[in-house]
Order: C-alpha cells, then sequence, then structure tokens
C-alpha cells in the first residue's frame, strides 16, 4: 500500500454520482473523513460492507464527518447503487481508472473487472492518513466501531474543545 | 433576525412574490453565504419554500427539519442534476429554520421538493444566486449557526 499512517493523501479529482467535477478536499469540506475504495456494485463483499456502512451515516451526519467511496463504477451505476442503499454521502467515479494505477491499488486478481483493492482510510481534514486497512481479506475491513474510534481519535485531535 | 451574520453567512429577503439582496425588502432570512458570493446565473427558477409570515419558523432539530436535508442528500440534489445552481436553507437566527430554496437552470417538477412539506413554495425567477458545487453529505448538522449546506469547521 502506497499511503500509510502520516503520509499525505491525493487530492483526487473525480466525477461524483451525479457525473459532476469534485475534489476529495471538496467532497471532505474541512472535515474528518473516512475514504472507501470499493471494487463495485457487483461484489457480494461490497454490497454487503457498504449497507452496514449507510447504517453509520446516521452517526456521520450528525458528527461533522464524512464518508466517501471511490470505485471504478460510472456515475449512473453508483447513482443507482447508491439510491438502492439508501446513501446519502458521496461516491466518486474512476471507471476510466486514472487515479487507480497511481494509488497503487489494482486489483490484480480480478482480470474482469480491473477493480480498486478494497482498502479504507481514515483521514484527517487535512488529507493527511490517520490509519489505512487492507480489505482484500474481508476481515482486513475496519469494522463501523473501528470506524467511530478513528474519527473520535481524529477529532480529539482536530476539534477545539474535545477534552480527553 | 439576528443583525450579526455568522461568518460565511449571507441576507436574502423574500417579500412572497420576490427575492432580494440584503435584509429587505421583505422578510429577511440567513443563507449560505456562498450562493451570492459568485457571478449570477441570469434568469434562474428559484423554488423558495418559505412564508413571507414572519412567525413561520422551526427549529432547525426538529425532526422533519433533519429529514428533509437527509431527502436533498439522498434524492432532491441527484434528481436535479445540471440543472442545480445552488440550494441553501433559510435560517431566522442561530437555532431556527425558516424555509429553504432550491435553484435551477430551467423550470422542474418542484411539487417533488421535500422542502415544500414544511413551509409551501413559491416559484420566483431571480438574477441574484450564483452556482455553489452541491453539498457532499452526509452531514446535516450546521456549522456554527451558518444556514446548512454552508460553513465548515476547516
Amino acid at each position: 500500500m502506497k499511503h500509510g499512517a502520516g503520509d499525505a493523501f491525493p487530492d483526487l479529482d473525480l466525477p461524483d454520482h451525479t457525473g459532476r467535477a469534485r475534489t476529495l478536499s471538496e467532497v471532505m469540506g474541512g472535515d474528518p473523513a473516512a475514504l472507501i475504495f470499493s471494487r463495485g456494485w457487483w461484489c457480494p463483499k461490497e454490497q454487503r460492507y457498504l449497507r452496514e456502512l449507510t447504517t453509520l451515516q446516521d452517526e456521520f451526519e450528525v458528527a461533522y464527518t464524512r464518508l466517501v467511496v471511490v470505485s471504478v463504477d460510472a456515475p449512473e451505476t453508483q447513482a443507482a447503487f447508491r439510491a438502492g442503499l439508501g446513501a446519502r454521502f458521496t461516491f466518486l467515479s474512476d471507471a476510466e481508472r486514472r487515479w487507480l494505477p497511481k494509488l497503487g491499488l489494482l486489483e490484480e486478481t480480478d482480470t474482469l473487472h480491473h477493480p480498486y483493492r478494497p482498502t479504507v482510510f481514515t483521514l484527517f481534514p487535512d488529507l493527511r492518513v490517520h490509519r489505512a486497512y487492507d480489505g482484500y481479506w474481508y476481515w482486513g475491513r475496519p469494522t463501523m466501531e473501528d470506524l467511530r474510534q478513528d474519527m473520535r481519535a481524529i477529532s480529539r485531535e482536530v476539534r477545539e474543545g474535545f477534552s480527553a | 433576525m439576528t443583525d450579526d451574520l455568522p461568518a460565511g453567512a449571507a441576507h436574502l429577503a423574500f417579500d412572497g412574490d420576490d427575492l432580494h439582496a440584503g435584509a429587505g425588502p421583505g422578510r429577511p432570512f440567513m443563507i449560505d453565504g456562498r450562493c451570492l458570493a459568485g457571478e449570477p446565473v441570469r434568469g434562474a427558477f428559484a423554488h423558495v419554500c418559505a412564508l413571507a409570515d414572519p412567525e413561520a419558523g422551526l427549529e432547525y432539530d426538529h425532526p422533519e427539519v433533519q429529514q428533509v436535508r437527509r431527502d436533498a442528500l439522498a434524492w432532491w440534489i441527484p434528481m436535479l442534476g445540471d440543472s442545480l445552481i445552488c440550494i441553501t436553507t433559510l435560517a431566522l437566527d442561530e437555532a431556527r429554520y425558516g424555509g429553504a430554496i432550491t435553484v435551477t437552470r430551467g423550470p422542474f417538477d418542484f411539487a417533488q421538493d421535500p422542502f415544500a412539506r414544511i413551509f409551501a413554495g413559491t416559484l420566483v425567477r431571480t438574477d441574484l444566486l450564483c452556482e455553489v458545487a452541491p453539498p457532499a453529505g452526509p452531514v446535516i448538522e450546521r456549522y456554527a449557526g451558518v444556514a446548512w449546506p454552508g460553513g465548515s469547521f476547516g
């Protein structure tokens, strides 16, 4: 994995699920974030993980923290998948696989879809990596509790008045 | 309504028929200031879900006011697509919601506007408001009192 704890994550520029050009820093809006690289809608593991992630959005929405999903699905596919999940967070589309090689996150064992290797980064508002998770094997992914703990740790560091 | 604007906020007034930059004429609101900060889009369609009645307001924390913001993120903004110019709620003060405005390039099926569930919508032509990237979600809370989706702690 190219990016680990303490590294600056690149400010991705990709279309969102509506096709609108976005940057990662723009969709994070100065908040901590969980950045999820996902294979795509077709993968049962991704469907399972994103369903659970969608349950966590109820906490993220009141906690000044963001969820961002990146996959190689086209924006219109992401929009349909997002609607089916009931998600209210942003999907970014790298259907052209522009960032995939730069990030070194190609899942080499899937020669049909050439997707992202499932990977999660928890990020500070300035895009520094707090923690990276290799989710190629499902149990390598952060649990919802892991994400809560990471958001707590980042928020403790960046939010005024967050006492230990 | 408070005269002191939080950073990132701006005044916009609605007289029941038209929008006016500033605190009047009409009922003054605080909006996401980015909506007035750029090059205005001429002839835009603004669906103003607010009333001129100065008593019409609810707490931002009211469950239905939270829910319409969730609906905006989930399906209203995606449905508007490229037609969307900007969207802002209308704050009365640091705690109270007075409505919302969805601004588009052309006429739309505004009957579906989730914000109209709270205060009925009026369609207004306007040259005042500019393009702002839609909120990314999932945050529905406000930042230091700025009308959602404006503001940030960054």
